[in-house]
């Protein structure tokens, strides 16, 4: 078989074998828990008929979900790194030098395109910024398919190679003379930029990003979250919305006169409140996280009506399902829907009142649901209409 | 650089990662969610020209620059602070650009800080942990010139290990 030479042009002597496989085996875990929290993400979304979402524990999508984020942040120096390291082959020649290789270069593209496009359009998406016209979500779910199915062929052909440079003895010091030894010492000492200070810079560079921004959901680090879109302590009432009251149009029918909570779907009565008949019922008090799946969340103390109170006045099912509508005319997120554990969980409210304050209009005024482990895209606010199904 | 060899594992492995890929591809272009599935892909060859193009080689002519530049005694620590600071500056750059703060006028909450001053505050942090490490390094350089010579035997031939 011929040869494969890179360009003499890249003179860095870090950029060898163990280097790329240490940064090649974090990648391959940071992907892998970005993958799996982000696939359980979807499927709470987007249930299908197998998946059940529990209510308990209450704060376990809050960790599923900032593993998800912060791991994410974490890669950006990760892959770069990894990137650089490898640079050079993208340009050898030749391009392959058996079908084998042939297949495993081609696949090098979904791998390297799909990690750069999940980490930008990741990023952006927690700072609220869609500079693309497709849908965030599915595109950044389908291509996470795409990228982890790249990975698992790159795993299985660099496994022989990987495997060898990570155990790979090293000459043992013994059988080296005296004067290597000193040149090796020497060397270490003056090469000003070795593997081990390359590989330690690249970790530091993760610490830092998670430093900087890990306080978004971890609320004790808030104060360290400079680079963070989010801080959990800062917004209307102490904490942050993702989509004010005017950006979804419910200003005027939220603060009308005319508002009324109606229940109703298979019921044996429907119901209608007005929002002074929903807080002389009896009132229940939880300390719920808000996480949401942009990567921040905060724990809030909430105060409102039981839904399942609701769901027993009405006279529905022991088993019910429930859709919770909001007063939002247009956007996916208008409704959501709780599962028959979440339906029934004690904690799960329609809140008319958030640490002793009535619930401001940003916050959901005059009803939002808040109930335990649920991202906050299905906290839904403004709500209207429980449809019991 | 000899050519790769490919095992069990890689055979394995394609079939696997050919169905993960192509399920990701006919979701992506399937799904009413998307959109614009044409569009995706577009911006997967962007991101992958973006950084095989722009950015890898930015690094490569910074980095060389970089090393010609500076003395050996304070590359390691510029060198790694400058690493760190490009990872920061890619993270925080859409809050210092306003981009997403733009689109929601009306919502405070998102972006709330002056980021320039936020993003120059962590970089000083990552510069002066640079300096302490450049401080560290050259004291510990001075102490061992000073030190004198203390082995006794100079260096034989390879000494077995037995």
């Amino acid at each position: 078989m011929r040869e494969q030479t890179t360009p003499r042009i890249f003179t860095s002597d870090l950029r060898d074998e163990r280097t790329a496989a240490l940064l090649g085996v974090a990648l391959g875990v940071t992907f892998t828990v970005c993958f799996v929290t982000g696939v359980l993400s979807h499927l709470i979304q987007d249930p299908p008929s197998w998946f059940q979402w529990p209510s308990r524990p209450a704060g376990l999508y809050r960790v599923t979900q900032g593993v998800h984020v912060a791991t994410g942040l974490a890669s950006i120096p990760l892959l770069l790194a990894k990137l650089w390291v490898v640079f050079p082959k993208l340009f050898a020649w030749p391009p392959f030098t058996s079908v084998a290789h042939l297949v495993e270069r081609l696949t090098i593209f979904p791998l390297v395109a799909g990690g750069v496009f999940e980490l930008f359009t990741g990023l952006a998406d927690t700072h609220l910024w869609y500079p693309w016209p497709f849908g965030f979500r599915a595109a950044h779910y389908w291509v996470a398919w795409i990228t982890i199915g790249a990975l698992v062929v790159h795993l299985g052909a660099k496994w022989a190679s990987t495997r060898a440079a990570l155990f790979a003895r090293e000459t043992p010091d013994a059988y080296l003379s005296d004067a290597q030894r000193r040149s090796d010492t020497h060397r270490r000492r003056e090469s000003a930029f070795d593997r081990r200070t390359f590989l330690a810079t690249v970790f530091a560079a993760a610490g830092a990003v998670t430093v900087f921004t890990v306080g978004q959901t971890v609320s004790p680090l808030r104060k360290l979250a400079l680079l963070a879109p989010r801080r959990p302590d800062t917004g209307p009432q102490g904490f942050p919305v993702n989509r004010t009251a005017a950006t979804a149009g419910v200003v005027e029918s939220a603060r009308s006169p005319e508002y009324r909570l109606r229940v109703d779907g298979k019921v044996r009565r429907k119901l209608v409140f007005t929002r002074d008949e929903l807080v002389a019922m009896p009132q229940h008090e939880a300390t719920l996280p808000i996480s949401c799946v942009e990567g921040w969340s905060t724990t809030q103390r909430w105060r409102g009506v039981r839904v399942r109170d609701l769901l027993d006045r009405a006279g529905a099912d022991s088993a019910a399902e429930v859709r919770v509508q909001s007063l939002q005319r247009r956007r996916a997120y208008r409704f959501s829907d709780l599962n028959h554990w979440h339906a029934h969980d004690p904690d799960t409210l329609l809140a008319l009142e958030v640490n002793g304050e009535p619930l401001g209009v940003d916050h959901g005024y005059p009803l939002r649901l808040i109930g335990p482990n649920r991202p906050g895209v299905m906290q839904t606010k403004w709500v209207t209409r429980l449809v019991v199904r | 650089m000899s050519p790769p060899r490919y095992g069990r594992a890689f055979w394995i492995a394609l079939p696997i990662g050919a169905a993960l890929m192509a399920f990701g591809a006919v979701g992506l272009i399937g799904d009413s969610g998307v959109g614009a599935g044409a569009e995706v892909g577009g911006w997967l060859v962007g991101a992958d020209v973006a950084h095989d193009f722009v950015l890898a080689p930015l690094a490569c002519l910074v980095g060389a620059a970089v090393a010609r530049a500076l003395p050996r005694w304070c590359r390691a620590p510029v060198q790694a602070a400058l690493l760190t600071s490009a990872v920061l500056i890619i993270v925080v750059f859409p809050a210092v650009r306003g981009f997403g703060r733009d689109q929601v006028p009306d919502n405070p909450s998102v972006q709330p800080l002056d980021y320039t001053t936020a993003t120059l505050t962590a970089l000083a942090v990552v510069w002066a942990a640079a300096g302490v490490w450049l401080v560290v390094r050259l004291a510990t350089a001075v102490r061992e010139r000073r030190r004198p010579p203390t082995r006794a035997t100079p260096g034989g031939p390879p000494t077995s290990p037995h």
